[in-house]
């Protein structure tokens, strides 16, 4: 099942939650809505799963718009964020109860939910009640619930959000294990740019209800295209300057009283986008002197915040440095956006 | 902040989801009107004509009825005068001081607010004492006997009466145990035992208040107060007690109007020589002078109206939140201390005032003639009461089919109004609290409503429309229970995660679906607490229904017990009195057994 998002808005009174978003998200594909809060990712999940109806625009399944279609004809599996599990019903019950509204074809519900049961290493845990288990296990449940009726499109909102790291960690593993195994569309909502990377086979970065970019998360990381995306995604030093071009390599950018040159052609205001782990205390381009602020031991390196004449810049580096220090950074790996 | 952007949005997401999600749910709108509906015939119209009564004469509009009551001395006393001749004010000011300050003419209003005074000043005299045990003491039974101070809020008032008389009467039991030593009172009748009465009534209230304010002062800061340099008695004046006036003055606000509208209790004990607005409303409804009922009944609603108000804003400022670590208590048996031995005789006095009416009630009915008989219960099942009309077995199945037609009412009512008005918006707050008006307004009010409104009937297009026996009595029982289904209900539904039912609809459930599989059975002992509290309010129901029961065959358990209370010439009344109240006790008994296992929650 293919999913499309075309010109959605949305509007609570005078808060506008969608200024128009647009999204494809491919047959079977992990498509992640990453995004700070407020950027309206959660909205954009419930107008896909028929709990929020757009003001404006269509949302279509396979090309078939599906607007005045109610939730639980859409056939979507939703996990929430603080689970929502029925508190009144056990495990087993909770899982089978999308069953009784569409009894699954060749097994009987009991069989099903034993399936679903053990592909989420809950096995045995059935006649529980939900407030008796952990909350990694009531997400397992809440995963295993929503894919009981076999669901053209998996939902998941922030579904980790309310664990600790660890098991946070563990638990994405999991997810990816299972959406691969049953190769169901998936749209994934997280405000955490590391899982989004981590987990997603497309993502798109939203702000302040649009989407600001779609890709994959290698090149969406590597060639962010506005400087909101650059500095979400990631850590990025963003240092605003004017492109004076003209260079045999390519152009050369001033940042204040430093010149850098970065590769390809630009002219005016730019701003230079580099990762904290592209400067480098032995570089032999662009460099510039800057004093040591703070540093970070984050157990396989440190991250140090440098003042460089009021600017603060970070840079990913092996050792801790002290007083002032001259940082560089190999002119390919700047990434510039004109402003 | 980024985080606080995203609230409104999320914020707002929830109510409508609610509004979308919920509402449409079990067609709770289709309900909603239907509630709308009955609370019009049932309460607005009729207290719309009683309004229109007091502000009418000969048909056009005018505020002469209301002139009229508001200067004349019988209602208003000194005041009366001051409002009918301003002018004359200053030389009746000298003619008093010269007449050496004789007692001023208080009228009805005044005395009404001198009873409520004295009601007000016992339960503060009984209700502070007892809060301040329930809060200081741990000991064996404090959660029961926390619970219990909610019961007296629906005995039926008419019973306590019973209970009083058996107890403080000429040759109650209070007489008897002093009899022994020599001595006996006689308060049978009379102001002391009209304001004992409303004590039992509302000192229980104050201590609700109180106690429950006291449990969300936070030991921390007494804590902090002390290690700042302040002694005990500076801290606990210093931080407990501006924590709990608030709720204390709340707290005495509602009785006082509590007992200014209180009306079964003066009528059965004090008759029309200690007449009260509320009596006098009564009187002169029963002798159909509606007009002049109509003008008294909006002057004394703009009173408690009025006080409601103030209460309501009393209450808003005392806190509610629970505290992270209460004041710890101190057990209550220990070495022998002042605290300790008068929280002991507190004990004492709180067991004859509570225990002791109805004890005496009970005894009373199981004894005649001073030895232990069923005589009295017989007469419950077997004789019918001549001219009176009361039929005792009538009366019982009445109140409990009544009461059984009422819950019916009054739960879908109350669901449907708590669905409709659950989430947020100004619109809804405004409309839930129309909704609770059958709470403020008095009964007799509503019954003289009833009275003009469905008993004698409307015209309509021609058609002669009145409504008036069993129909009308369940319909204002539900009207006056209903609310206590909302206010039950409306809490529970207001924890159910939207999510749960977002989950279920994806999940493939339609609304009605989601909303029985997954709300309901979250909200369900609401359900069951706010029908055993319909149950329970209809039982005791006095006000409206001996205005709707014209004859014996509609009479309910606390009518046919007022009407052995206020005509001895039937037979022998305080037996049977004694016996009925007590299978009324044990009907409310019942109701409060399943709502505490409920968890629900009375009067707040």
């Amino acid at each position: 099942m293919s999913l499309e998002l075309a010109d959605v808005e949305r509007a609570y009174g005078d808060a506008v939650a969608l200024r128009g978003v647009d999204l494809t998200v491919r047959d079977g594909e992990f498509f992640t809505l990453v995004g700070p809060s407020g950027c309206g990712k959660t909205t954009t999940l419930r107008c896909i799963a028929g709990l929020e109806t757009p003001d404006a625009g269509a949302v279509r399944f396979d090309g078939t718009d599906v607007s005045g279609v109610p939730p639980e004809d859409r056939n979507v599996g939703v996990v929430f964020q603080h689970y929502a599990l029925f508190p009144t019903m056990t495990v087993r019950e909770n899982v089978a109860y999308g069953l009784r509204f569409d009894p699954p074809a060749g097994e009987s519900v009991e069989e099903r939910v034993d399936d679903l049961l053990a592909l989420v290493d809950l096995t045995g845990m059935g006649e529980r009640d939900p407030d008796e288990l952990s909350g990694g296990q009531r997400q397992r449940v809440a995963l295993a619930r929503a894919l009981a009726p076999a669901p053209d499109v998996l939902l998941l909102d922030e579904p980790l959000s309310a664990l600790d790291a660890r098991l946070r960690d563990e638990l994405r593993l999991e997810l990816k294990r299972v959406q691969r195994e049953l190769g169901v569309t998936t749209v994934y909502v997280t405000h955490d740019q590391a899982e989004a990377l981590a987990v997603s086979d497309r993502l798109a970065v939203m702000n302040d209800g649009r989407v600001a970019q779609v890709g994959d998360p290698e090149s969406v990381y590597e060639n962010p295209e506005t400087r909101f995306v650059a500095a979400f995604l990631g850590e990025n030093n963003c240092l605003d300057g004017r492109a004076v071009g003209g260079e045999t390599r390519g152009s050369l950018v001033r940042v204040g009283d430093a010149s850098f040159t970065v590769a390809g052609d630009y002219r005016g205001a730019v701003t230079c986008c580099i990762r904290p782990e592209s400067l480098d205390v032995n570089a032999s381009h662009n460099r510039f002197e800057a004093r040591v602020a703070e540093s970070e031991f984050l157990g396989d390196g440190y991250r140090v915040h440098f003042d460089w004449n009021g600017r603060s810049v970070v840079a990913r580096l092996d050792d801790a440095p002290t007083g002032r220090v001259t940082l560089g950074f190999d002119p390919d790996d700047a990434v510039v956006l004109e402003r | 902040m980024v985080s606080t952007d995203r609230t409104t949005p999320s914020r707002l997401a929830a109510v409508r989801s609610r509004a979308a999600g919920v509402a449409d749910a079990i067609g709770a709108r289709g309900a909603f009107l239907a509630t709308c509906c009955v609370l019009l015939v049932v309460f607005y119209y009729p207290v719309g004509t009683v309004l229109v009564a007091a502000f009418t004469r000969g048909g056009d509009p005018s505020l002469a009825p209301l002139w009229a009551t508001l200067t004349d001395p019988f209602y208003f006393g000194a005041l009366a005068g001051t409002l009918a001749d301003p002018a004359g004010v200053p030389g009746g000011l000298v003619a008093w001081v010269e007449a050496g300050f004789p007692a001023v003419r208080t009228g009805l209003f005044g005395f009404t607010a001198y009873l409520a005074l004295l009601g007000t000043a016992g339960a503060v005299a009984v209700g502070l004492p007892g809060a301040y045990v329930l809060a200081r003491y741990e000991f064996r039974g404090r959660e029961t006997i926390r619970s219990l101070t909610v019961v007296p809020f629906v005995l039926p008032a008419i019973m306590v009466a019973v209970g009083f008389t058996t107890m403080f009467g000429t040759n109650g039991a209070l007489n008897d145990v002093l009899g022994l030593l020599g001595l006996r009172v006689d308060v049978a009748f009379g102001l002391p035992i009209v304001v004992a009465a409303l004590t039992f009534y509302n000192a229980p209230l104050v201590t609700r208040f109180v106690v429950a304010a006291a449990e969300t002062v936070d030991v921390r800061a007494v804590e902090t107060a002390r290690t700042l340099g302040a002694p005990r008695w500076r801290a606990v004046l210093d931080v407990v007690v501006p924590q709990l006036l608030p709720s204390f003055l709340a707290g005495v606000l509602l009785v006082f109007v509590f007992d200014f509208m209180a009306f079964p209790i003066v009528l059965a004990l004090g008759g029309l020589r200690l007449a009260t607005v509320e009596v006098w409303i009564y009187s002169l409804a029963s002798d159909l002078r509606l007009g002049e009922a109509a003008s008294l009944a909006v002057l004394e609603a703009a009173v408690t109206l009025a006080l409601t108000y103030v209460y309501l804003r009393a209450e808003r400022r005392g806190g509610r939140d629970t505290a992270a670590a209460s004041v710890p208590r101190v057990p209550l048996v220990g070495p022998p201390s002042a605290g300790r031995l008068l929280a002991l005789a507190y004990a004492g006095v709180a067991l004859v005032l509570y225990v002791g009416p109805l004890a005496s009630m009970v005894a009373e009915s199981l004894t005649r003639g001073g030895s232990l008989s069923a005589a009295n219960y017989a007469f419950l099942l077997a004789q019918q009461l001549g001219s009176g009309g009361a039929r005792p077995t009538v009366a019982v199945s009445n109140s409990l089919l009544f009461a059984v037609g009422a819950v019916a009412l009054a739960v879908p009512m109350g669901v449907s109004v708590a669905v409709v008005t659950g989430g947020g918006g100004r619109l809804r707050r405004v409309t839930g609290a129309l909704l609770m008006a059958p709470l403020a307004v008095s009964g007799v009010v509503t019954g003289i409503g009833l009275l003009r409104g469905l008993v004698f009937g409307i015209d309509i297009l021609g058609y002669h429309l009145s409504v008036t026996g069993p129909v009308a009595i369940v319909a204002a029982h539900a009207v006056g229970g209903y609310p206590f289904v909302v206010r039950n209900v409306a809490p529970l539904l207001a924890r159910v995660e939207d999510d749960l039912v977002a989950a279920a609809r994806t999940l493939g459930a339609g609304p009605a679906r989601a909303f029985r599989d997954v709300t309901l059975p979250l909200v369900a002992p609401g359900v069951v607490a706010g029908a055993a509290f319909a149950f329970a309010i209809s039982v005791g129901e006095f006000n409206a229904t001996i205005v709707l029961a014209r004859d014996g065959a509609s009479y309910t358990m606390p009518v046919a017990l007022e009407r052995y209370l206020s005509n001895p010439s039937v037979g022998p009344y305080l037996g049977p009195a004694a016996a009925m109240g007590t299978v009324l006790l044990v009907v409310t008994a019942a109701s409060f057994v399943v709502v505490e296992r409920l968890g629900g929650r009375w009067g707040r």
